[in-house]
């Protein structure tokens, strides 16, 4: 038997990876692609606690599949808007994109 | 397991217009028909929405275990449907001239309703999930719908990376109050969570900052702010209307019933995010407004600065701010309309959106210079206007609450706020216009919607009994 | 006999080393785990998780840390498909099923489409802000945050329950009926805006 700290620690590291990688990072698939790692380390989490506190109800099972359904909507929709912007200014990174000041 | 299917007849319709006004769109240059029937299309499915959430007022019953049809979301429901009828007037000319779908334009319009008016009936995670994304894929793909201005993908992007943040960090607190409480119901977690009132677990009080977090990231509040002014400035008019109004609104809706159910017990934990969320944001908001140029720009920051103020009435949370609330919003949302209404009019007509070109507009179109500074004055609280009393109730709620100190700053901010409102007045006032000085007239339908907004306006203003006791009877079903 | 078929430059050297980078780093790993299940200090499946939480955080490590852009997005099909191997420990079939049809499948390629259509084969090498410092502090200090929310948090010793498809299923289309639906509308939006705003238009269009 696995006890449940294991995976709540995994989705922690992941989640703050994830964070990290948006912060740091430029290009706007990359920070993407950080995203999906933070909304993996959303579906670990729904799991383990339907799995382990749960079993009757298991909501975060379904919360966790829906969450796969539109993280993967949102990478179409992010993806679209990327390529959009790539054609006008022919970069798809974020802070070339700045002809709209703060 | 059987479902009141007939309780959610207004969503029905608002999709089923979205499908049809879809397919009136493909079919449309074969019948050498214009854009204006897909207007027409798509405001009659607003209308039957709209009249179908009337018929239903006084409804109280729940969908199984995840949606609540009550006074609250009745409220709601009006609330987003008139706004969309309105969005939908006065987009006509607009979208005829920039944008170049006008079938998917009109039917995101009634399919981000149902998702705004889903999360403020949800009484469970999940579906509250759903309906935020729902209404912000929505806003995603509306604020990069103008093609023809670059400004707008790029508002698009920033807003779907920053959103797809904020929407995982909401999650992650979701998830880890799922893991708290137990379950995802508002009733169980309500329950939960007061057996840990006090002494609140660490899992429990990250999960509700993120929660918090993510939440005000959709309201726009300081320092989750940063895309409003780029998403606003970037998107088609009409769409930054929109969402200055029913994203705005949807949000607290959802606020409004998570603080109320859930989180009520652990409400010493968030008073004091929820306070400090608020300040900074009527200080940011009213602050950086004063250095605008762009009138998209000054709206936005104006609006950053309305949510500090609404975060006041979440911060005293009661029975009675919560009116109050409820009734500022309403109050907010028809000024905020009848100034974009305006601004719209004027961009059609000039192409321009600095604050400078509004020069001399008096002189070129006195009665839409009127309009403006009436709403600009209303935003700002002036007396006879719907924003003073609006302003006044909530105002007065907070300092009732305990939080006299928030409502003096407010009143500071709301003095300040008229300063960059008085900026436009004087361009339009005491300036000769620039270039062609020669007068235009509005189209007729400019003409009704502006006066009707007017109308309203001044009548909230004067005689605001009924409206306030309408946004009670919503509250009331909160605090049940 | 046929001659061997070079690879494309850029690939050889980071996958050489790469490859040869974690055989270095898993062998004594694997080594050590397969020893304590001998002493028997933790369970089969134990040694399965941690070896499924070694290639989702060396995966997640990858894709916010290479320079390569599309090494980085090779480094997340690891971590997905890791994750996948999570959700079966955790009892869960279905949702590694749907894990690895939609991530491993669908948002992979997505992403590696999206890559090729934007400039990442011509100059893959990105740069990353100069927050990099500022973003790694947060990292750590969120990392610690919720590891100490999420472990100093008392949790029951139990196992994890399987959850049967049929059960997962009747409860997913009778309670969650209205979810589906709207995640449909969801669907929608985010198919046709995306089709909408990517596609390019063309004079004749515009001309309209």
């Amino acid at each position: 038997m696995i006890p449940i700290e294991n995976f709540l620690l995994l989705s922690a590291l992941l989640f703050a990876i994830g964070f990290y990688g948006v912060l740091a990072r430029r290009s706007a698939i990359l920070i993407l692609m950080s995203v999906e790692l933070m909304l993996a380390a959303v579906s670990i989490n729904f799991i383990a606690f339907a799995a382990y506190m749960d079993p009757e109800a298991f909501t975060g099972l379904i919360f966790a599949l829906f969450v796969i359904a539109i993280a993967a909507a949102e990478v179409g929709l992010a993806l679209g808007i990327v390529l959009r912007v790539f054609r006008e200014r022919r970069s798809s990174m974020v802070d070339d994109a700045s002809s709209l000041k703060w | 397991m059987t479902h009141n299917y007939g309780l959610l007849a207004p969503e029905f319709i608002l999709f089923g217009f979205a499908m049809l006004v879809v397919a009136v769109d493909t079919f449309r240059s074969q019948f050498k028909v214009g854009s204006a029937v897909l207007a027409a299309t798509a405001g009659v499915g607003a209308l039957a929405a709209l009249g179908a959430s009337v018929a239903m007022a006084g409804v109280h019953e729940e969908f199984g275990e995840i949606l609540v049809v009550d006074e609250f979301t009745t409220f709601f429901r009006i609330l987003f449907a008139a706004t969309v009828v309105v969005v939908i007037a006065m987009s006509h000319e607009f979208v005829g001239k920039h944008i170049r779908h006008p079938g998917e334009f009109y039917s995101l319009l009634l399919l981000s309703t149902i998702g705004a008016t889903f999360m403020a009936a949800a009484r469970e995670l999940l579906t509250a999930y759903i309906a935020i994304e729902v209404l912000s894929f929505s806003l995603y793909v509306a604020v990069s719908l103008a093609k023809t201005d670059p400004r707008s993908g790029e508002a698009g992007l920033k807003y779907v990376l920053l959103g797809g943040v904020a929407s995982a960090m909401l999650l992650y607190g979701l998830s880890l109050l799922y893991g708290s409480g137990g379950s995802t119901s508002y009733e169980v977690l309500r329950e939960a969570f007061a057996e840990q009132a006090g002494e609140a677990s660490a899992l429990t009080l990250v999960g509700l900052a993120m929660v918090i977090g993510g939440l005000a990231f959709k309201a726009s509040a300081v320092p989750f702010h940063m895309w409003t002014p780029d998403a606003y400035e970037g998107a088609p008019l009409p769409i930054t209307a929109y969402l200055s109004a029913t994203s705005k609104a949807a949000t607290f809706a959802l606020l409004l019933r998570l603080l109320s159910g859930p989180l009520e017990p652990l409400i010493e934990d968030w008073r004091w995010m929820l306070a400090t969320l608020s300040v900074a944001t009527m200080v940011v908001g009213n602050l950086v407004a004063l250095q605008q140029h762009n009138i998209k720009r000054l709206l936005a920051y104006s609006s950053i600065g309305q949510v500090g103020f609404m975060l006041m009435a979440l911060v005293a949370l009661s029975d009675q701010s919560t009116s109050a609330l409820l009734l500022h919003l309403s109050g907010y949302l028809i000024t905020n309309l009848a100034v974009f209404t305006a601004v719209i009019a004027f961009y059609n007509r000039t192409g321009r959106e600095e604050i400078e070109d509004f020069r001399g507009l008096a002189e070129t179109q006195p009665y839409l210079a009127v309009v403006i500074t009436a709403g600009l004055f209303s935003l700002s609280g002036m007396p006879l206007l719907a924003g003073f009393a609006t302003k006044f109730l909530l105002f007065q709620a907070a300092a009732s609450g305990g939080y006299l100190w928030l409502s003096g700053l407010a009143v500071v901010m709301s003095t300040i706020s008229l300063y960059y409102y008085l900026q436009v007045v004087k361009q339009m006032y005491f300036f000769e216009p620039s270039g062609d000085a020669s007068r235009w007239r509005l189209t007729p339908s400019g003409y009704v919607l502006t006066a009707v907004l007017l109308v309203v306006m001044v009548i909230v203003g004067l005689y605001f009994g009924p409206l306030y006791e309408v946004a009670d009877t919503a509250a009331g079903a909160l605090f049940a | 006999m046929q001659e061997r078929t070079a690879l494309p430059p850029q690939f050889d050297r980071p996958i050489m080393l790469g490859g040869l980078l974690a055989g270095a780093v898993a062998t004594p790993l694997l080594v050590v785990l397969v020893a304590l299940r001998v002493v028997g200090l933790i369970s089969s499946p134990e040694v399965v998780f941690w070896m499924a939480f070694g290639v989702v955080l060396a995966g997640a490590l990858g894709t916010v840390m290479l320079s390569n852009i599309v090494h980085a997005a090779l480094a997340l099909v690891f971590t997905l498909l890791g994750i996948a191997a999570i959700y079966l420990l955790l009892g869960q079939e279905f949702l590694a099923l749907a894990q690895v049809l939609v991530y491993g499948g669908g948002v992979t390629i997505l992403i590696v489409f999206g890559l090729m259509l934007t400039n990442a084969t011509e100059d893959p090498i990105v740069s990353d802000g100069a927050q990099k410092p500022f973003a790694f502090g947060v990292g750590i200090l969120l990392a610690l945050v919720f590891a100490v929310a999420l472990l100093g948090h008392h949790w029951p010793a139990v196992g994890p329950a399987v959850i049967s498809g049929a059960e997962f299923g009747e409860r997913l289309f009778g309670e969650y009926t209205l979810a589906i639906l709207t995640v449909g509308v969801l669907l929608d939006i985010a198919l046709s805006g995306a089709l909408l705003i990517a596609r390019p238009d063309s004079p004749e269009e515009s001309a309209e």
